[in-house]
């Protein structure tokens, strides 16, 4: 990321940096702005299996909410280390994305959704039908985490920018990687997968790899939402949030790392919006994405152009 | 250098090879001939590794191809130019090159250079459209890059499938002229096309195919004035 090119992400960086302290930002537009933030930075993930390489996972759900588990269960136990609740969090959801990717990845389109979509249902069901963490309930009532001893994630301004470091930190790791070798070889796949073999890539492992890097950036996320929310439940991987995540990528804008951000936070401040007027909410949600989709077929995120009117690439 | 004995092969219960053998040496250019529908393709995707012979062998540099994946068949120097849509239409032109460099892992910027240096000394144009995209090149020039990106792998044998197919006449003569090139560095060609009078005049041998079998085989010059290549191919 050429330092010329980076700064409209720097920009924005600080305006939301800025942004706690105006008054308007109250407590509750705190926690939103951490859940806006967070499923944009976890859709960001997800593009890069969408946007850039072509498979659209149908379980991401069930990375997000291992992650969330696994600080769950260590708060539960009183460690409340916050760095090592992310560690257990890479080796768990490691661990299981390197089994779905291994298998997900043999099978290709459609296929290779319905594998995601069933390994994490099998997860769901676990964490849903079994006494082992808590059941239908989750583990409620959790403590909030620390950076170090004396300083606790314990208001919603400190998770604001908590959350917000951890999708800078993102960005910039995704940024770097579809800007690498290994992100040309992804878009390489994307549009033609028979092509990349014979020029020489095995296919199947670059596949895994994306999905295992996709797999711990949403993991990652999840394993922060504890420390907002004091729970962990079943629901967080429920395949409805599986299928959230895909809309989210979709109306931001498929391919674009940005657009996904803005899709997951339109998305999310849009439902609480709606859903606090309104038991109907996704009705109001439905015809919105419907718009979306048959009017700005490039996502939010396209709609730049009418203010730059510079050519630009989907890819880039 | 490519060797294949007795290659049968087909789609699900359909056979469409009724044991092949053909034989390419190193610093040849052999051209594989035939009307639509006679298997040229479905060969060419058996020595990739896109479809497992039922029976025989494809040995390359004695090394035994059957069985191993496309990948890997690419890593060994068997180079590939499909027909048709042939570049990532997404990608520049560098893009585009750069993912030639599969065989080195982590290509070295030197690496990388050089071979770019080496494929602008041959096809200069790309130079000039190097950060444009895949896409918004010509037929001829994507071909062109097609060929180019399979020298930046320093593959050591191509395999091109109707490079010639819809370009206009002034193309084709380049293209004869790409291939020409190619021989002269020391790279083998198998090209398989319809257009049999331009292969066979860039050619040094040829096989003409009917209905899964090799039917012919020569040198260009005989395959050239044979009446079997007009009863055959209809040139």
């Amino acid at each position: 990321m050429s330092s010329a090119r980076s700064w409209p992400a720097l920009v924005v960086l600080a305006a939301l940096a800025a942004l706690p302290l105006t008054p308007f930002m109250t407590k509750y537009y705190m926690l939103l702005g951490f859940d806006a933030l967070l499923f944009g930075a976890v859709a960001m993930s997800l593009d890069l299996l969408m946007g850039y390489t072509g498979l659209v996972s149908f379980g991401h759900a069930a990375f997000f909410g291992l992650g969330a588990y696994a600080t769950a269960v260590l708060l539960e136990r009183g460690v409340l280390s916050l760095w090592l609740g992310l560690g257990f969090a890479v080796l768990v959801v490691g661990l299981y994305a390197l089994i779905v990717a291994y298998f997900a990845t043999t099978r290709r389109g459609i296929y290779f959704a319905l594998l995601t979509l069933v390994f994490a249902e099998v997860v769901y069901t676990f964490f849903r039908y079994t006494q082992t963490f808590g059941g239908s309930d989750g583990i409620q009532g959790l403590p909030a985490p620390y950076l170090w001893p004396g300083l606790a994630i314990d208001t919603p301004a400190r998770n604001y920018y908590l959350i917000l470091a951890y999708l800078a930190l993102a960005y910039a790791a995704c940024r770097v990687l579809v800007g690498s070798h290994f992100g040309r070889v992804l878009v390489a796949i994307r549009e033609n997968e028979d092509r990349a073999r014979f020029l020489g890539y095995n296919v199947q492992r670059y596949k895994m790899g994306v999905c295992v890097i996709s797999a711990l950036l949403t993991g990652l996320g999840g394993a922060l939402y504890p420390g907002r929310a004091a729970y962990a439940t079943p629901d967080l991987m429920l395949w409805t949030v599986s299928g959230e995540l895909i809309i989210m990528v979709m109306i931001g804008g498929l391919g674009t790392l940005v657009g996904p951000v803005i899709g997951g936070a339109f998305f999310i401040i849009l439902q609480e919006k709606v859903s606090s007027y309104v038991d109907w909410y996704f009705i109001v949600i439905g015809l919105v994405l419907i718009a979306i989709v048959l009017f700005m077929p490039r996502g939010l995120f396209g709609l730049r152009r009418l203010l730059t009117l510079r050519p630009w690439r989907a890819t880039a | 250098m490519l060797r294949l004995r007795e290659i049968h092969a087909g789609y699900g219960a359909t056979p469409i090879l009724f044991g092949v053998s053909l034989e390419i040496r190193a610093g040849e250019a052999v051209a594989l001939l035939g009307r639509n529908g006679m298997g040229k393709t479905t060969l060419m995707k058996a020595v990739m590794g896109f479809l497992r012979p039922w029976r025989g062998t494809i040995e390359f540099d004695g090394r035994l191809l059957t069985g191993l994946t496309p990948h890997e068949i690419a890593r060994l120097g068997v180079g590939f130019v499909p027909e048709n849509r042939r570049i990532f239409p997404g990608l520049t032109v560098r893009e585009n090159l750069e993912l030639g460099l599969s065989a080195a892992p982590r290509p070295s910027a030197a690496l990388r250079r050089q071979r770019l240096e080496e494929v602008f000394q041959h096809f200069p144009r790309l130079r000039e459209r190097l950060d444009q995209l895949g896409q918004t090149l010509s037929g001829g020039e994507q071909q062109m890059l097609a060929i180019a990106r399979v020298m930046m792998a320093g593959a050591r044998i191509i395999l091109m499938d109707e490079p010639t197919q819809g370009l206009a006449p002034a193309l084709v003569r380049h293209i004869r002229q790409m291939i020409q090139e190619l021989k002269r560095l020391g790279v083998t060609v198998l090209l398989v096309e319809q257009n049999a009078r331009m292969a066979l005049n860039v050619c040094d041998r040829g096989y003409i195919m009917e209905k899964g079998l090799i039917v012919f085989e020569g040198p260009a010059k005989e395959l050239r004035e044979s009446p079997v290549t007009r009863e055959k191919l209809g040139v």
